[in-house]
């Protein structure tokens, strides 16, 4: 992947834990000519090496990108490219135990365990890009109305532990993050559409009236043990299309009207797909295009910011995989033509 | 235990499954099953053992385990129901005749065969189509014996079928008639029955001794006494592939022998299998397509694949290659869940479908860890 360098008016960079003013701090490397289309953040460290035969699709994150541009649905003039999570800006989710454990290789085989990954240098690195890409796709998503990441959506991270291929939180920090922590926060719903439920965000915020989670999620799937979001839907095994649609939109609506969310962090993993490998749900290629242009064009219409990242999704054809994962970008992509941004 | 902590066992399991198996398919049937038959490469027979009436069912594989490089292709990852049909009684044993849509059952209870037709004419029913009469012989009923009745399915519709060394005969299924019948001094209860070739069979029984027989011939059988024990009585399982037959005993003790000598040990080990259970039903049977590999269960939830090309002569104690936990996990803690069998696939080399008494079925198959993959 050939290094993508835009330029980018420099702004002050200001340490996070003092107030946000008026001036952002945007978490990316310069960039150059102003880009105008949809951002999209990808690095290419989302990516570090895993033993053969590893059940995680590491190979899916570059591919999602080069699709995109192989099928001229975004430039790389469209391309942000994030700078990695320091160790401050993940604190505000993660213990400092854990954080420095986990940086420094020394969590044990047990917690490795859970995770599904083995620890490697390369492995701390890519989550940390991958959690700076989220953080800066709802920065974006904040001054265009609309951005998406090429990976992220790492749900299942606890503050003080790992699980199910998630170490860091990517969606949590990002919201934590834009939160604020002087009044007025922003408001942030997070709408986690990947088929195991989003467990480790829903603790994070049990007690947080600023955020708002809400999960869908396939009952028998992972988790089996539950975390309770601030709504919570458990659908059926088999779920196509058509019923998946229905109960979406049965709360997104409301929710959007009741909380009023100043930005929607949404995870549209693709695993509720019928050839998914660990999902048990049946939607199509359409149904996920259909879900994901409804979530963004009922967040979007009402005027509230939305940044999306691409969440689970289990194949080894990574290639089928990452043109799966790009559909939340196409549907991006239309929205931000039709709605003229 | 909490059920909180219950579903994390099962999420932790999850995980680690995921790294440890290459397929994984898990069915739940409404009742248990004790017998698990191949009817294809890709259908399997089963049937329940409750005392009334008993469903047999043929069930079709998940099809996303044989799309191999294309799983994605294949929506389908559950069990289909293709075939079924009803019993009378209890269904302990059920073997399918070769190059037939024919499998013939035992209810334990008597020493008959029920030959049953599965499918044909564009119908979904398993019909019972005929009895086959075994020979009659006075039992002498003693739970600490052991043993089972046992079928063989051989080509050409002939089946071997018995309950004791002395009763065991062959029977064409077509003609219904007995074509050799077992001729041994002793009513050793059985324990296993395979044709070693076309016409060559090995009766396992439950104390050990072992015959082989020829069956065109009117000789007299070999008997090969049991390995020696350490002395308490144990029951003996016994299987035959191509050349080497496996003995174990329900104290764990196992002996590879050679098919040309049963009588001599190649290699013994000690099974690292706690047999909780006084009367376990255990099944031990060769890899058809993994040289060298057994697969064990019956003593406990689990099923054990040991590598026996690596035991010695002398006995020691040796760890699974690969053990399949996914029973114990899935069943609450307090139920007693054991294995009540499994069957290796015919050509996947590390694929096996197991059942167990909480009417789960699973079909499975581990990652070969070794750098040399075979």
């Amino acid at each position: 992947m050939t290094r993508i360098t835009l330029m980018f008016s420099r702004r002050l960079r200001i340490k996070v834990g003092a107030a946000l003013t008026a001036c952002r701090c945007f978490h990316t490397e310069p960039v150059g000519r102003e880009s105008s289309g949809l951002p999209v953040v990808h690095h290419r460290k989302y990516v570090c090496d895993l033993p053969p035969n590893h059940r995680f699709p590491m190979g899916k994150f570059p591919r999602v990108l080069y699709h995109l541009i192989k099928d001229q649905v975004i430039t790389e003039k469209q391309v942000w490219v994030p700078e990695i999570a320091s160790k401050d800006v993940l604190s505000c989710v993660h213990t400092e135990e854990y954080l420095n454990n986990f940086m420094s290789g020394k969590t044990n085989e047990q917690e490795q365990r859970r995770t599904g990954f083995p620890w490697s240098e390369g492995l701390v690195r890519r989550c940390r890009y991958e959690t700076g890409g989220t953080v800066l796709a709802a920065e974006a998503a904040l001054q265009r109305g609309l951005a998406c990441s090429t990976a992220g959506g790492t749900h299942h991270a606890f503050p003080s532990y790992g699980s199910g291929f998630c170490l860091l939180n990517d969606l949590a920090v990002a919201a934590k993050y834009l939160m604020g922590s002087s009044l007025p926060k922003r408001k942030v719903l997070i709408v986690d559409l990947d088929v195991h439920q989003g467990d480790g965000t829903a603790f994070i915020f049990k007690e947080e009236p600023c955020v708002f989670t809400f999960s869908v999620h396939c009952g028998r799937n992972f988790p089996l043990r539950k975390q309770q979001s601030d709504l919570d839907v458990s659908v059926e095994d088999g779920l196509e299309d058509e019923e998946y649609l229905a109960a979406v939109a049965a709360h997104l609506p409301r929710l959007l009207e009741t909380f009023r969310p100043d930005l929607v962090l949404y995870d549209a993993g693709v695993d509720p797909h019928g050839d998914d490998e660990l999902g048990r749900l049946r939607l199509t290629d359409q149904g996920l295009y259909q879900r994901d242009l409804y979530v963004m064009k009922s967040v979007v219409s009402r005027g509230v910011p939305l940044a999306a990242v691409v969440g689970g999704g289990y194949s080894r054809d990574s290639d089928k995989l990452a043109v799966r994962h790009s559909i939340v970008h196409r549907a991006a992509t239309r929205v931000w033509r039709e709605c003229g941004m | 235990m909490e059920e909180t902590d219950f579903n994390d066992i099962l999420d932790d399991w999850f995980i680690e499954s995921l790294k440890t198996y290459k397929d994984l398919h898990v069915y739940q049937l409404e009742h248990p099953t004790q017998v698990l038959e191949w009817t294809s490469g890709k259908t399997v027979c089963v049937a329940g053992f409750s005392p009334s009436t008993n469903e047999i069912l043929e069930l079709h594989l998940p099809l996303k385990l044989f799309a191999d490089d294309n799983k994605g292709l294949c929506a389908e990852r559950d069990f289909k129901v293709v075939h079924g049909g009803f019993a009378d009684g209890p269904v302990r044993v059920l073997r399918h005749v070769p190059g037939t849509r024919c499998v013939v059952t035992n209810d334990g209870l008597t020493s008959d065969l029920q030959v049953w037709s599965v499918g044909g004419d564009d119908s979904d029913v398993i019909r019972l189509t005929g009895r086959v009469e075994g020979r009659k012989r006075r039992r002498r009923k003693s739970v600490s014996e052991g043993g089972s009745f046992r079928i063989a399915a051989g080509l050409s519709s002939r089946v071997l079928h018995g309950a004791q060394s002395s009763d065991v005969q062959l029977t064409q299924l077509i003609s219904g008639q007995i074509l050799y019948a077992l001729e041994t001094d002793s009513d050793d209860p059985l324990s296993s029955l395979h044709f070693v070739d076309d016409v060559v069979f090995l009766a396992g029984c439950s104390n050990g001794n072992v015959y082989i027989a020829d069956t065109r011939t009117s000789a007299a059988p070999q008997l090969h006494p049991p390995p020696a024990s350490s002395g308490e009585s144990v029951l003996w399982w016994t299987d035959a592939s191509s050349c080497s037959v496996v003995r174990l005993s329900s104290a764990g003790q196992a002996v590879i022998s050679d098919l040309r000598n049963p009588a001599g040990a190649v290699s013994r080990a000690q099974l690292d299998v706690q047999s909780g259970r006084c009367n376990p039903d255990v099944r031990a049977s060769w890899a058809p397509a993994l040289d060298g590999c057994i697969a064990v269960s019956g003593f406990s939830a689990a099923v054990q694949i040991y590598n026996t090309s690596v035991w010695q002569t002398e006995s020691r104690e040796v760890q699974p290659l690969f053990e399949h936990r996914g029973h114990a996990v899935s069943s609450q803690p307090g139920d007693d869940v054991f294995v009540t069998a499994h069957v290796w696939h015919p050509e996947r080399p590390r694929t096996l479908l197991s059942a167990a008494s909480d009417g789960s079925v699973h079909v499975w198959g581990w990652v070969d860890q070794s750098a040399a993959s075979c």
